[in-house]
């Protein structure tokens, strides 16, 4: 983990990886898309199921940007390492975006099947707060006083918001809500294999796509650190 | 009810706010990256 | 000891204790939550008539009957513990058929009858293709 501490090794791997995982994650949403129109509908709700294939991949792309973000916080508090402010800067936004993009196409499923574009069950509720949480993030994580202090504030806010997730998890096993209880779980799926596997190949698609997305980001802000750098040693001569 | 306009609208939307994001994060890469290289070579 | 063990301890602990604190609040907030109330809550809880609130359940098989106006209907609400019976005019959603959830805001005229002014459904966890009904999934948990 230490290996990666300095900015120049971390570069020397992320620069190849980069252009790997978006072409990668491209093909396999395109893939998974095109078998997405191809699969059956359900029984019950006929061809609405299709958004499926994009609604699952960025609902755990949402919650995944912040078990990230709680995990490299974790790395800044107790080990300092001078990556994980990057890493976490890094997923804030697409993290946002894809949470956002997981509710509007959640709101535009629940029209034709629940008869709503909203309620404010338990699960739309939380999702709607990780939205906001990655929102308040992003203005505190990106103040442009860059300093250690502020970095530990957003660090501290990342861990705590991380509540969130189990929340958001248990929210239609705890309590009564419009959404359904979970279709995957460990013990096995509740989609029939015929309309299940398409999701196979979007969900890890979105993935790559995202970790490609978080390495262009995280290349982004190494850049504008060192700018940043050097104009405060040039300040100083 | 047509289920097909919510299925085009909800792929439209996934599509376009992923397209912008990847163009950028992209832009703004490349556009630090050239600095740095261009206050590296001077 | 070590300043960075120290600091782990520390967040660790942090991480209990607010992990802790907002189970803690989850489960209290159990009946506050709830997004509708099942016919048995309702039994239980005896909300006052004419209270609005959210009924949810089943619609119970062979219960959906249609008054000569042909926009209202009565169905029955199951949790397969308590019934109570629903009036409601005006569109259902197209997944709203017996045996399939279904959740309707409204109010309780009496103990076990409810007026509806919203219907939305509540379909499952499950999806298959039609035709495959019964059949069993490669991964189990279906039943």
């Amino acid at each position: 983990m230490h290996a990666f501490a300095n900015p120049a090794r971390f570069l020397k791997l992320a620069r190849p990886l980069t252009p790997w995982c978006l072409g990668l994650g491209l093909a396999l949403i395109g893939y998974g898309i095109y078998a997405g129109f191809q699969s059956p509908p359900d029984a019950v709700q006929g061809e609405t199921v299709r958004i499926l294939y994009i609604h699952v991949p960025t609902a755990w792309l949402g919650m995944l940007g912040w078990m990230g973000i709680a995990l490299t916080s974790l790395m800044l508090l107790v080990w300092r390492h001078p990556l994980a402010a990057v890493a976490a800067r890094a997923i804030a936004v697409p993290g946002a975006l894809f949470t956002a993009v997981c509710l509007i196409s959640g709101s535009i499923w629940g029209r034709p099947t629940w008869g709503t574009w909203w309620q404010w069950d338990g699960r739309m509720t939380s999702m709607l707060l990780l939205l906001f949480l990655y929102l308040a993030y992003i203005a505190l994580a990106g103040s442009e006083s860059e300093t250690s202090s502020t970095e530990r504030v957003a660090a501290i806010f990342g861990l705590v918001g991380a509540v969130n997730l189990p929340v958001i998890h248990y929210s239609v096993v705890w309590w009564n809500t419009l959404h359904q209880p979970p279709s995957l779980s460990l013990q096995g799926s509740a989609i029939a294999w015929p309309i299940l596997w398409p999701l196979l190949w979007t969900t890890p698609g979105f993935t790559l796509l995202f970790a490609g997305i978080v390495l262009m980001r995280m290349r982004t802000l190494i850049a504008e650190n060192k700018k940043l750098a050097r104009m405060r040693r040039l300040a100083r001569a | 009810m047509n289920p097909w306009p919510f299925v085009f609208a909800a792929y439209g939307i996934t599509g376009a706010a992923t397209l912008a994001l990847l163009t950028w994060s992209y832009a703004a890469m490349r556009r630090a990256e050239a600095d740095v290289a261009r206050e590296d070579a001077a | 000891m070590k300043a960075k063990h120290q600091r782990l301890v520390l967040v660790l602990l942090a991480i209990v204790a607010i992990g802790g604190a907002a189970l803690l609040a989850m489960f209290a907030l159990k009946d506050k939550a709830a997004y509708f109330y099942s016919p048995s809550d309702i039994a239980r809880l005896k909300p006052a008539i004419g209270t609005p609130l959210r009924l949810g359940g089943l619609v119970a098989d062979h219960s959906i009957k249609r008054d000569a106006d042909g926009v209202t209907i009565h169905f029955i609400v199951t949790d397969g513990i308590a019934n109570i019976s629903v009036r409601y005019t005006g569109i259902t959603p197209d997944l709203f058929r017996e045996k399939a959830g279904v959740v309707a805001e409204g109010a309780l005229t009496a103990p076990d009858q409810f007026s509806a002014n919203t219907i939305l459904a509540k379909h499952d966890e499950k999806y298959m293709p039609p035709g495959m009904a019964g059949q069993k999934p490669p991964m189990g948990k279906l039943q």
